[in-house]
Formats: C-alpha cells, sequence, structure tokens
C-alpha cells in the first residue's frame, strides 16, 4: 500500500515537471527560442515578455538585451527601445547592429540634442575605444601592465651595463603603453559606470528643483538621454550635454 | 441730332470752318451722348402702405427726363425686407408738348414682404445717362392674417404694363429665345403674371470631405421664356467647382405641380467638392428672366411681341461637411474620395539591361482625384526611374465626376534576371461606405535579358554602375543563436583576481630590489674585509719570503713576494689575483690616484722579481735583501696613499 501511494506520488511528481516544462520554456535559453519565435511571427509583446524573464534570472546577456530593445521598437516604445539598446551596448560594445539599431532610434525621438565637436583624432581614438568592451580594454592593460612588472623585475635583477640599458628601454617603452592602456581603462570604466538615463515617459518637465512646485525650465520627450549628477527624495539632477540640466522625477526616467 | 442739324444752318462760311465749329461744339459739350438725360427726376412709390401677410406690393420707380436712353432696372438687391416675386416690368412713355418733349420710364417690382412689422424698401440706386439717382425710402407695414392665395401672387399693377422691351442683364447669359426649345403653353390666358420659379437643389446636404455634391437649378415656369440671364457670375466659397455641362437645347420636362403643369427647364449642374468642413453655404443665385407678356391689346399683341423682364432668385443651402475619419486612415492615403480602381500594366514583360520599359499606373473612378499628387510607384533598387509623366483628365458622366489619373514611369533595368515590379496600392474614402478602401494591383514580372552587345561583366562591354540605394531603413533583426547565454554584466576589472594582479608586479619587484640590494651589501663587506685583510696578507707572504732567503731558494723567495705584491693589489681593488697583468695593475693603481713615482717603483719591483724568478743565473743573498726592503717599503707606501 505505502509502496503504491510512493509509486502513484512520484508519478506525480514527474507528470507536473513534464507539464511545467510543456507549458511554458523554463530556462534561459528555451525562454530565448520561445521569444524569438514570437518575434518572427510578430507577436512582440509576448516576444518582450520572454526576453524580460531571461532577464528576470539574472541573465543580463547583451543578445538579450539587444533582441528585448527590437521588440520594444517594433512595439513603438522608444524609450524602452534605447534604454535596452544602451544596456546592451554597455555589455558589447563592439555589436554593429546593436549601434545601428540605437542610431535608428535616436533618429526617431523628438529631441535633438547636439553633442559639442571633438576633434578629429580624438574622435578616431574615442570611436575605436567605444567598439571595445570594458573586459577587452582590462584584459589588454593587465597583460601589458604585467610584461611591464617582469621587465621591470629583470632589470634590478641584470648585471652589466648593456643588458641594463636594453632592459631600461624594453621596460620603459611597454610602461608607457600600459599607461595608455591604464587610461583607456579609466576612459571605459568612466562609460560604464557614467549614471545615465533615458526618459521613459512621453514627455517630461525638467524643474528647476526637486519639487513639483519649481518652475519648468525645459521640456524632454520619450528616449532622450540624460546624465545623472545627483539624487535626493525621489527626484534625479540631471543634464544634457549642452549642458541644460534640472530636477525630473525617478520614475519618469530609467537609469541605463 | 436735332441740335446738331440746327447748328449747321445757322452758320454761312466755308465749309471747313463749319466742320471744324461743329467738331468743337460736339466735342465742349459736356457728356454729350445720344439719349443722353437732362435733369433726370426720379421717384420710387409703392401702391400701398400696408400689406396683409403672404399679399403684395407693387414697387414702382419712375424716371423722367426730357431725353431718355438706354435706362438699366435699379439694384434691388438692397431690398431684404422683402421676397422680389415678380418685375422689373418696364415701360416707357414720350410726350410731346409745346415743342418739348419729355420721356418717362418705369420699372415695376412685385414684392411680398418676408416677415410682419414695420418694413422698409431702402433708397435704390439707378444708373441715367452716366449719373446716379437715388430713390426715397418707402415704409410699408405688414400685417398678419389674410394671407395671400396663390392666385393672387405676381398680380401686376396696371399703370406699368406698357412700354419697351425689358432689359435683361448681367453676364452669364443662357442661350437665347430661339434656343430655348419649345415655346411655353400658355395655361390661364386670363391671368396676366407669368408664373416662373427658379429653385436651387443638391442631392445631399450632409457629405464628406472631397465627397461630390450635385447642385441642379431648374426653372419652372407656364410662360414662354424669351431670355434668361444670371445677375452675377456664381462663386461657391469652400468648394471646388466643376461645371457639368447641358446640351446646346435647354431640355424640357412637363411636371406636374399640384393641379398645375409647368415646362421645366435644367438652367445648372454643378459638381461641388467641399474644401474645408463645417458648415457650408451654397449662396443664392439671381436670374433675370424676360417672358412674353400677356397683352389685352390685340394689336399689340400682333404686331409686337410684348415683353417684361422679371427677376428670381433661389434660397441659399446649408451643407453639412463632415471630416475624414482619422483613426482609420491608412497611412498611404493622399486624399482622394470617391470610388476608384487601380490597374498596373508593363508594356512588355521582358526587356534588356539598359532598354526602357513603360509602366502605366492608372487610377479611375468616381470622384476627384486632382488632389491625388503622390506618385504610386515604390523606388526599385535595380531599375532606374525617371519622374513620371502625369495625365490626368475628367469627365462628367450621369452628374457624377469621374476622375482619371496616369502615371507613366520610364524604367532602366540595370540589373539582369527575375524582376518584379512590386504591387501598387492605393487608398481613398468611399463616402458611401463612409470608410477606407485600399485597392491593389499584382506584381508584374518582368524578365531581364543581358544588354544588347554581349554578356554582362566580360572584358570591354559598358556597364553603367549605380550606388546600391536603401530604399527604407528599418531596425536589423533579432539575434538568433541561443547558446551560452549566460550573465555578461560582470566586470573584469572590479574581479578581485584583477586586483590581485594589479598588485603582483609591485610587491615582486619590491622584493626583487630588497634581495638585490641585500646581495650588494653582502658583496661590498666582504669586499672591505678583503682589503681590510690585504697588508696582513701581504707581510704574511713577506714572512715566508723572507724564510726563503737564501740562493737555494731565490726562486721560491722571488715567487712569493711578487705574490704578496699581486696579491695585495688584488685584496685592495676586490679582483683576481691570477688575471692581473701588469698593465691592469697600473690601470687600477692609477685609478685610485696613487702618484706615478709609487706607480713606476711598484712596476720596477714586480719586474725585478719576475726577472729573478725566471734568470738562469740565481741571485745572491744581498740582492734578494734588497728586493725585499723594496717591496716592504712600497707596500708602505701603497697602503699609505691608497688609504688616504
Amino acid at each position: 500500500m505505502r509502496r503504491r501511494r510512493k509509486a502513484l506520488a512520484g508519478l506525480l511528481l514527474l507528470c507536473s515537471v513534464v507539464a511545467t516544462r510543456v507549458a511554458r520554456a523554463s530556462t534561459p535559453r528555451e525562454l530565448f527560442e520561445a521569444g524569438n519565435n514570437a518575434y518572427e511571427q510578430e507577436r512582440f509583446n509576448d516576444a518582450a515578455s520572454s526576453y524580460e524573464k531571461i532577464l528576470g534570472y539574472g541573465v543580463s546577456d547583451p543578445r538579450v538585451l539587444y533582441n528585448l530593445a527590437n521588440s520594444y521598437f517594433k512595439l513603438g516604445k522608444l524609450g524602452a527601445a534605447i534604454l535596452y539598446y544602451e544596456r546592451a551596448l554597455r555589455l558589447d560594445p563592439s555589436d554593429r547592429d546593436t549601434r545601428d539599431n540605437l542610431d535608428l532610434a535616436r533618429g526617431l525621438i523628438r529631441d535633438r540634442v547636439t553633442e559639442s565637436e571633438i576633434p578629429y583624432p580624438v574622435k578616431v581614438v574615442r570611436d575605436v575605444l567605444d567598439g571595445l568592451s570594458a573586459n577587452l580594454v582590462g584584459a589588454f592593460f593587465l597583460i601589458v601592465y604585467l610584461a611591464d612588472g617582469a621587465l621591470v623585475g629583470l632589470l634590478l635583477l641584470a648585471r652589466g651595463p648593456t643588458r641594463r640599458r636594453v632592459l631600461g628601454y624594453c621596460a620603459a617603452t611597454v610602461g608607457l603603453v600600459a599607461l595608455a592602456g591604464g587610461v583607456a581603462l579609466a576612459y571605459k570604466i568612466e562609460q560604464v559606470t557614467a549614471a545615465r538615463a533615458i526618459v521613459m515617459a512621453d514627455k517630461v518637465d525638467v524643474l528647476s528643483g526637486p519639487a513639483a512646485d519649481n518652475t519648468v525650465l525645459f521640456t524632454v520627450h520619450e528616449g532622450t538621454r540624460l546624465e545623472v549628477r545627483n539624487r535626493r527624495d525621489g527626484w534625479f539632477q540631471v543634464s544634457l550635454p549642452n549642458a541644460m540640466s534640472g530636477w525630473v522625477p525617478i520614475g519618469s526616467v530609467e537609469k541605463v | 441730332m436735332s441740335a446738331t442739324g440746327s447748328r449747321e444752318r445757322g452758320r454761312p462760311g466755308s465749309r471747313l470752318a463749319v466742320w471744324l465749329g461743329i467738331a468743337l461744339a460736339l466735342a465742349l459739350l459736356p457728356g454729350f451722348r445720344p439719349g443722353f438725360a437732362q435733369d433726370a427726376s426720379v421717384r420710387a412709390q409703392a401702391d400701398r402702405t400696408r400689406v396683409d401677410e403672404g399679399g403684395q406690393v407693387v414697387l414702382t420707380i419712375e424716371i423722367s427726363a426730357a431725353n431718355l436712353g438706354d435706362v438699366a432696372p435699379p439694384d434691388v438687391s438692397g431690398i431684404v425686407d422683402f421676397d422680389i416675386v415678380g418685375g422689373p416690368m418696364s415701360s416707357s412713355r414720350f410726350q410731346w408738348i409745346n415743342g418739348r418733349t419729355s420721356a418717362t420710364k418705369s420699372f415695376a417690382y412685385v414684392l411680398r414682404p418676408r416677415k410682419i412689422g414695420s418694413l422698409t424698401i431702402p433708397p435704390l440706386g439707378l444708373l441715367v445717362g452716366g449719373k446716379t439717382y437715388r430713390t426715397g425710402s418707402i415704409e410699408v407695414e405688414a400685417i398678419p392674417g389674410g394671407g395671400g392665395s396663390p392666385g393672387q401672387r405676381g398680380m401686376p399693377p396696371a399703370q406699368v404694363q406698357r412700354g419697351g422691351p425689358g432689359q435683361p442683364s448681367g453676364p452669364g447669359q443662357f442661350g437665347g429665345a430661339g434656343r430655348l426649345g419649345p415655346p411655353g403653353r400658355a395655361q390661364t390666358p386670363a391671368e396676366p403674371a407669368p408664373q416662373v420659379t427658379v429653385v436651387a437643389d443638391v442631392d445631399t446636404r450632409t457629405a464628406y470631405l472631397g465627397q461630390q455634391i450635385t447642385l441642379r437649378v431648374l426653372l419652372d415656369t407656364q410662360t414662354e421664356i424669351l431670355n434668361l440671364g444670371m445677375k452675377d457670375t456664381p462663386t461657391f466659397p469652400g468648394f471646388w467647382t466643376e461645371e457639368i455641362k447641358l446640351p446646346e437645347n435647354l431640355e424640357m420636362r412637363r411636371v406636374q405641380r399640384g393641379t398645375e403643369v409647368y415646362n421645366e427647364y435644367t438652367l445648372m449642374k454643378r459638381a461641388l467638392f467641399p474644401t474645408g468642413s463645417g458648415a457650408l453655404t451654397v449662396p443664392a443665385m439671381t436670374y433675370q428672366i424676360q417672358v412674353r407678356r400677356r397683352s389685352q391689346d390685340p394689336i399689340e399683341s400682333f404686331f409686337f411681341t410684348p415683353t417684361e423682364t422679371i427677376t428670381r432668385r433661389t434660397e441659399p443651402i446649408t451643407i453639412r461637411v463632415e471630416t475624414l475619419p482619422v483613426a482609420s486612415r491608412p497611412p498611404d492615403f493622399s486624399g482622394a474620395v470617391g470610388n476608384f480602381t487601380l490597374t498596373v500594366n508593363a508594356d512588355r514583360k521582358e526587356t534588356r539591361v539598359n532598354d526602357a520599359i513603360g509602366i502605366k499606373v492608372k487610377i479611375a473612378g468616381e470622384g476627384n482625384l486632382n488632389a491625388v499628387s503622390s506618385p504610386p510607384l515604390a523606388e526599385l533598387s535595380d531599375f532606374k526611374e525617371y519622374a513620371p509623366k502625369v495625365t490626368s483628365s475628367s469627365s462628367v458622366v450621369g452628374e457624377r465626376l469621374r476622375g482619371e489619373k496616369t502615371w507613366d514611369y520610364v524604367l532602366i533595368p540595370l540589373a539582369a534576371g527575375a524582376q518584379t515590379i512590386p504591387p501598387v496600392s492605393f487608398s481613398f474614402f468611399d463616402p458611401r461606405a463612409g470608410q477606407y478602401r485600399t485597392v491593389s494591383s499584382g506584381a508584374i514580372p518582368i524578365q531581364v535579358a543581358r544588354a544588347a552587345d554581349g554578356s554582362v561583366g566580360t572584358g570591354g562591354t559598358f556597364v553603367s554602375q549605380s550606388d546600391v540605394r536603401q530604399l527604407r531603413k528599418d531596425i536589423h533583426f533579432i539575434k538568433q543563436a541561443g547558446d551560452g547565454l549566460a550573465d555578461r554584466s560582470r566586470l573584469f576589472y572590479r574581479a578581485p583576481l584583477f586586483m590581485a594582479l594589479l598588485v603582483l608586479p609591485v610587491v615582486a619587484n619590491l622584493g626583487v630590489y630588497v634581495f638585490t640590494r641585500r646581495r650588494e651589501s653582502l658583496h661590498a663587506n666582504a669586499r672591505q674585509r678583503r682589503e681590510r685583510k690585504a697588508r696582513s696578507q701581504a707581510r704574511r707572504r713577506l714572512k715566508d719570503a723572507r724564510r726563503r732567503l737564501s740562493p737555494s731558494t731565490s726562486r721560491a723567495f722571488y715567487a712569493e713576494v711578487a705574490r704578496a705584491l699581486t696579491e695585495y693589489v688584488a685584496a685592495k681593488f676586490d679582483a683576481a689575483a691570477a688575471g692581473l697583468t701588469h698593465d691592469r695593475i697600473e690601470e687600477l693603481l692609477a685609478s685610485r690616484g696613487s702618484a706615478d713615482e709609487d706607480r713606476r717603483e711598484f712596476h720596477r719591483c714586480l719586474e725585478a722579481c719576475d726577472y729573478a724568478r725566471f734568470a738562469p743565473t740565481s741571485s745572491d743573498d744581498k740582492e734578494m735583501r734588497r728586493s725585499l726592503h723594496a717591496a716592504e717599503e712600497i707596500l708602505v707606501r701603497l697602503e699609505r696613499s691608497l688609504s688616504a
């Protein structure tokens, strides 16, 4: 009797597991495929919820973020699309698709924010760095840095003036490269950790202070990117690249 | 003319002077014109000052002058309190009294009050011989009750039923009396008032923006119409108008209104397309109609055609125009309202690269197509497309305006292969269904062969290249591969390993530095010790040498002395004694600034030892002592100078 009951319980458990697996995808991979299928059938709402679930599992993969952003774009939610493209770019800045789609989405938003002109060589360097991930730059810096450390160690141990001179030059050169790598890494860290926010509401008034009764300084619209400079009692102090700044309610924007 | 005649007779003289005088006189006479009115008097009078509601008042305007020419009927547009139901009936009278002529012309109007109360016939303007005259205003009181029967309508006052022909005026005159078809049949010969009504009507009083509204103006008459015209060119503000042509000869229909039979003519047909929404008004139109008048005088009837000109005004019509629905509007809608068909034809289905093909896109149907402007053919990447030739025409079929618009495209195929002209779609608003409709053509396959001058791509043939064109933009597609999905938000530079590796070279190199310093200091200590021991060691060696101070052991003696000297320098300079040559010793000594004399002495001493060691003869005891002494002395001196 007890054995039969146990067997029945086991069977029930097995059935329930099978049922849940059939009823809905549970692993990130299955969810990803379910989302992709929904997207291809133009059920963008379903696709977005599948991708959101993957993120809910803590699997923050740039492909998931990119597909989610695409779904939001197709749903006409420009703010959410831009937010997730930005997040995908932070994880994988080398992805051309993400960059192109972000550019396209930015071209559709209401606000045009002109960024200050930067000189050509700086722009080239910046463009190269923008295409590299922080982890890659970090690894490069670390390798060069360790190599330089080894060279310095050899220099300390070396005897004889010729050997010392050669090692000295090598260490200095590699040291300069390591310094450049360090600057690049610092730039990437700044990029990744910069507090940015995307306007999610259709229209947000930017006020002169962190309270609703302040003067409206200017208005921003969905999809515009703001720099977050400060936070106080449910308000963000934000600024635009052209130095306009003010306060917005936290709920109206979403941090990247 | 009689005045000129009398002047000619009364002035003798040369013929030239006479003619000049006549010309001058004619020129100087102010306003000389045939039929010139001098000091005309104008008078308006009403036949009664009290009228029942629905009754009629006859207004007579009388112009008297010595000489009257053509006098136009007065401007009666200022009469707002009354409907003009008849008139103007004009009559003229000439009198010759005592050699003076006087002419009187009168216009009579039959007015019906529009409301009850004290009404005013305002002053009416009149142009007589280039001068304007105004009549006085007349007050008429309209009292309720005793509405006029239809039989009373248009009852003319007897005193104005005489005189010359009326003057139908105004632009837009329709055909003359001869073209007006069969003459109207007199229904009631006893009734002198002609029964003529003009009515404007539309087919619908609510319409969508751009929907056709057909306006008709009908004339019902029981009498013969000789001539008619409109007072003003009709304008329809707020509408785009298309005239619907009427036949050359106005068609007559017989209609029964109650017991009466009328002849009905269509005077005007217009297709109106509202260009704005809201309440739009088709304004009133005024017609002046010349009709045959029944004359009591049989002689007059026989010899003349007694006529009179009457004025009829249509009522303004208000049309409610609705805007097109916005919510369901297709994105490619360009303003066409009606019912249309779309055809797309290619002049051939097979062509070669660079051989043009013609594509004809035709939209035809009921409605106004003038608003449709966007070319419906999409841009094609493998064809060079020239701006299309656009032709449009419109015609009226059964009172409905039919439009036809054609886009003739010339396409030059740029690439060989199976190409397709994609489906063309066209959206319009169907006002009958009250919704938008989209019609589409099918895709047209075009087989493009290689160019006539040979195959594409071989050497020597000319290939016209063009940039790949971006037709439209969309986001890139989603990422497909779901392998290895992982949380990539962790950053390497934040890992403890990164920090550890960052610190590692610093720590390691610090260790290396400490190690090398320590080794060096140890080494330096050993050297110092050796240096300190150099003198005592040398002294010991010399003591050993002294022990061998005998001619039999002279070689050993000198070897010991040389060794004492060399090892001393080696110890002082922390060098290996074995490798020290004389030159090297010189160098080392010089590097620490020992005197030239000492160095020479040292050198001499060392040479003497070498000489004695390797000479075939052995040295004597005395010489050996001298060498020992010299060695001791130079060592003392070196010790002093090197320690200083």
